[in-house]
């Protein structure tokens, strides 16, 4: 075949998979229909056209309402079809704000806010409901779709309807204008990015203001966005993942003005729904691993003595696929369609029509950062395994460089289940297979074995590097050894293979076997042991010690009172009779954020300030740094704490709303709407106190004291090169040699060191040349 | 009343002081290492000698590792022997080895017990129930059951019209569950109970019920847009 036609037939293929793949989720985007929020926007379009022959009337609002009072409102309308006698008409009724109440069978409440007409209303034309006027006194708005139908029981052409809009007047005026919480996101989104680029240009001012201009910036631009240097990547993960923590946050804090209040409406369940589904995403995929990979990429090479990680061009794929699956994972939201299935996407609502089309792009994001933790595990693997040092011995590695490992272990042998359950979502929902579609015979808990085979590694693939963390920033600010180094590494590995046999737990209440209940109860109970030996190596490791406080030291303190309550509230789970009640409710949340805040989060917190100044080679602030840590743990354990309580009396998590107790039932009790409002102002609190940290970032890059190579007395080879290190970060022809002040087991590895160097490091290619 | 329901109230106890002590432990030991052994003011006392470039001295000590891996171990395994006695009940066969024996003849009472001293419910039989969860309500069916044991209503809840169930204080339920489209997860709140249900297979639930009270039951498995209000009411008479 000539090289001509091969090459057309290939580019028709492409044109033509191109195609499909941009028609085929369109296909599946249309908006219509009646129901939800579309009725607003879209009409009655499944009855007909609207016809000005249809009339639709609402008698009983007054000109200018009194607040809080009770009016009846009367809706009917005129012309349409002639009535048969069953099937007559419909209608639909929403305000701005108050509260609608039925009075008979004939009409239902969609919302608090929204009424509709019954199946026994479809025979009437005319409705009555209350309407309780809200108190604010400002102006509220009603939109009123009726339709008349013929009867025939379809909903045909000859079917009319029609819309009514109409005002009263509330004491008040008009009010301000309430914005869309998507509007707010997006501005939020795009004021974030300016942000981000300003400082990212004055970064760029403050290095050389004599060559601030657009012929030194483009290659300075294109510099950050091609380089394989460890470090420049390093801190693009770093800077991605405050970017999208800030994000995360923004949604949070969203969540939070939604539940201060019972019955609230400032965002509706369907916006509430996509906030804490992509809240839970971006803070687990896009903040803590990329924060964690940003630590990674900058400390492991330095503390091993290498120049560089094994293979930095897949080091720069691994990144740059991450804001592209960002920008994947987020395209819903801008059609108001965003992914709102919940971070677990449990089948069979994943593949359902229900679920929004959103999903299916966030879907191919999460198969990209797939792709690119794969790629990051590989590398780091590796550069571990054959890149360190003269001297270094697997049993004198940094424990953060064993952290790394341990995690990208984890992460490597558990992550291709939920590669390949995302792939079988992505299927399902594009060419329809039939992996979880039931009448098919699809199985939904596969995808539910599938996401907690990883998702419950994946929790200590986040932890575990803050340990790392903890035990470099713990050992130096004591001025001492770390106690138990070995039992360190031992505990780690420990942590990490059970946590392969323990995700059951997350399982109790789906109908799985019970003995595998029972087994797995047992097994997560057993991850107590490992970590519980951290906690006290760490404790240990300050006894007789010369405790230096700083900033970072006070974050690693902080850590071990959070992660501790956090580790306790974790053993309340795998008792399966307990469970049955505390699970999806408050107490599961106020456990994991305890865990994933107060651990990993504080954990990387203290390796900002640790690290900070070996990275830029300036000294962040102590008294901004001490502000954040006691405005942030203060405010941190009154957002959380007390959703302990409220799971335990009944609080049920992922619902945009609460039920407080009334004469006729027992739901929650009256405190907890007082606690929920204390949470929200803790919230904003806990958010707007990340601002010392920003501004300390930012001001101490600026104008921050100049840093010396070793500002806090550490031991390990990061310390031993200039601040900010050169590139490479040591010569590949003069790499430094690790002495041992344990000269009688110096360079002795351990049987299962030289096993593992065995395995990773054939005897023919041990030199690697350069 | 119980802190939720008999069935875990004294394991709940036990796990909280269990807590309280580890947390205790752990936290007095923090606060005390924190302040005596903090520095000097512009004091650098290298207790262990650190250098860069020198991996350090070996600071371990094998006793005290040992101890604080076996004293937690053994913690763990008490813990889980107690936790293990509620399953027996959480989980009983629906038959004569049963702690709730067999199905009752229509009009027979459970006779509910609470055998204290066990730790667990017992009853002479139980009535069987029917409940449906689909996008975004529930049904029940009460089969052939007296309207005094059981019996579907409907009420008013903020505004909306839900399905309500009549249980009797004392008697024993097997609620046989399935799902019509998605994931559902009936929560009966003042009983502490729940469990999936899917499209796929039938799920069950005991409800001893020996509490008066009206309650909601809420969908603790999130099922879509009106998931907050996938709410029933349950209403035990005496």
């Amino acid at each position: 075949m000539e090289k001509k036609t091969l090459v057309t037939r290939s580019m028709v293929a492409l044109i033509l998979i191109s195609i499909a793949m941009v028609v085929s989720p369109a296909v599946n985007s249309l908006p219509g229909g009646i129901g939800g929020d579309s009725i607003q926007t879209a009409g009655c379009n499944c009855h007909g056209g609207a016809d000005a022959g249809v009339t639709p009337s609402i008698t009983g609002l007054p000109s200018e309402y009194n607040a809080s009072e009770v009016y009846t409102i009367t809706i009917s309308m005129t012309g349409g079809p002639a009535e048969s006698g069953v099937n007559a008409g419909g209608f639909n009724l929403w305000s701005s704000d108050g509260e609608f109440f039925p009075q008979d069978a004939t009409v239902e409440s969609r919302a608090p806010s929204e009424v509709t007409h019954t199946e026994a209303g479809n025979d009437y034309r005319t409705w009555s409901v209350e309407w309780v006027a809200p108190s604010h006194g400002r102006d509220v708005d009603f939109i009123l779709h009726t339709n008349a139908v013929n009867g025939d029981g379809t909903q045909s052409d000859a079917d009319d309807w029609n819309r009514l809009d109409l005002s009263v007047a509330g004491s008040l005026g008009p009010g301000l204008e309430s914005a869309d919480p998507f509007k707010v996101l997006g501005t939020l989104i795009i004021i974030s990015i300016v942000m981000l680029a300003a400082t990212l240009l004055y970064g760029f001012y403050r290095t050389s203001p004599e060559t601030f201009d657009w012929e030194h910036l483009a290659p300075y631009v294109v510099e950050w966005l091609t380089s394989t240097d460890h470090k420049k990547i390093g801190t693009l993960y770093f800077v991605a993942s405050l970017f999208f923590l800030g994000l995360g946050g923004i949604m949070a804090m969203l969540i939070r003005i939604q539940l201060a209040t019972p019955g609230n409406d400032f965002i509706s369940q369907d916006q509430y729904n996509q906030f804490f589904t992509l809240h839970g995403t971006v803070m687990i995929f896009l903040a803590a691993m990329p924060l964690i990979n940003g630590f990674a990429n900058w400390i492991v090479p330095l503390q091993i003595g290498a120049p560089d990680l094994a293979l930095p061009r897949l080091n720069a794929l691994s990144f740059w696929l991450q804001p592209f699956a960002a920008i994947l994972i987020f395209t819903g939201v801008f059609t108001s369609q965003g992914a709102d299935t919940g971070w677990t996407g449990y089948a069979p609502y994943v593949v359902s029509g229900g679920a929004h089309h959103g999903v299916t792009m966030w879907v191919a994001g999460q198969i990209m950062l797939v792709a690119s933790s794969t790629l990051t595990g590989i590398n780091f693997l590796t550069t571990i395994a054959v890149m360190r040092a003269d001297g270094m011995g697997w049993m004198q590695m940094p424990l953060f460089t064993w952290s790394v490992l341990v995690a990208n272990l984890c992460l490597f042998l558990s992550i291709p289940a939920f590669g390949v359950g995302l792939i079988q979502v992505y299927l399902d929902r594009t060419i329809s297979t039939a992996f979880y579609d039931i009448a098919a015979g699809g199985d939904p808990l596969l995808w539910s074995h599938l996401f907690w085979y990883f998702g419950h590694p994946e929790v200590y693939v986040v932890i575990i590097p803050a340990f790392g963390v903890i035990s470099e920033v713990i050992a130096t600010s004591a001025r001492r050894s770390i106690f138990g180094y070995r039992s360190m590494i031992y505990a780690m590995a420990g942590i990490a293979v059970v946590s392969f046999i323990v995700y059951g737990h997350h399982m109790f209440t789906s109908g799985m076997s019970p003995t595998l209940r029972f087994v797995t109860m047992l097994t997560t109970m057993l991850v107590a042991v490992p970590t519980g030996i951290k906690i006290f190596n760490w404790l240990k490791t300050m006894h007789g010690g010369s405790l230096v406080y700083r900033t970072h030291t006070l974050w690693a303190l902080g850590f071990l009172v959070t992660f501790t309550l956090g580790g306790i509230s974790g053993m309340f789970f795998p008792a399966v009779a307990m469970d049955v009640h505390l699970h999806e409710t408050y107490f599961v949340i106020a456990h994991f954020h305890y865990v994933l805040v107060g651990g990993t989060l504080f954990g990387f917190f203290s390796a900002i300030y640790y690290w900070y100044p070996k990275m830029t080679g300036r000294m962040m602030d102590e008294r901004l740094g001490t502000l954040h840590f006691l405005t942030a743990f203060i405010s941190y354990n009154g957002i959380f704490w007390p959703m302990h309580r409220l799971g335990v009396v009944g609080m049920a998590r992922r619902q945009h709303t609460y039920f407080i107790s009334t004469d006729d039932f027992t739901a929650l009790p009256e405190w907890a709407a007082d606690w929920n409002m204390f949470i929200s102002v803790c919230a904003f609190l806990f958010f707007f106190s990340n601002f010392f940290l920003v501004a300390n970032l930012v001001l101490t890059l600026a104008r921050g004291e100049k840093a010396p190579a070793d500002p806090w007395g550490g031991w390990s080879f990061e310390w031993m090169t200039s601040s900010p290190p050169p590139t490479p970060s040591f010569d590949w022809h003069n790499r430094p040699v690790l002495k041992d002040a344990n000269e009688h087991i110096a360079n002795e590895p351990s049987r299962f060191g030289a096993w593992f160097n065995r395995l990773m490091v054939p005897e023919d290619e041990e030199e690697v040349s350069h | 009343m119980g802190f939720i329901t008999p069935i875990f109230d004294a394991l709940w106890s036990e796990f909280v002081l269990w807590s309280a002590l580890v947390g205790g432990i752990t936290f007095g030991w923090l606060y005390h290492h924190s302040f005596f052994y903090r520095s000097e003011e512009g004091v650098d006392n290298n207790v262990d000698n650190l250098q860069v470039g020198v991996f350090p001295v070996h600071y371990d000590n094998l006793k005290l590792e040992v101890t604080w891996t076996l004293v937690p171990f053994i913690l763990i395994v008490y813990l889980a022997f107690i936790s293990w006695a509620p399953l027996d009940n959480v989980w009983t066969s629906a038959d004569s080895d049963g702690d709730y024996g067999e199905e009752c003849t229509t009009q027979t009472s459970s006779n509910l017990v609470w055998d204290e001293g066990e730790g667990k419910y017992t009853a002479e039989c139980y009535h069987v129930i029917e409940l449906v969860g689909f996008q975004w309500d529930w049904d029940f069916d009460c089969f052939d059951l007296a309207a005094d044991i059981c019996e579907e209503t409907m009420v008013t809840i903020e505004g909306n019209d839900k399905k309500n169930i009549n249980l009797k204080q004392g008697e024993v339920y097997l609620v046989e569950m399935y799902s019509q489209d998605v994931t559902h997860s009936p929560w009966f709140v003042s009983m502490g109970n729940k469990e999936d249900i899917q499209p796929s297979q039938t799920t069950n639930l005991w409800l001893p019920v020996d509490e008066v009270e009206n309650f909601l039951m809420l969908c603790a498995e999130y099922c879509g847009d009106n998931h907050a209000y996938m709410i029933a009411g349950v209403s035990v008479h005496a």
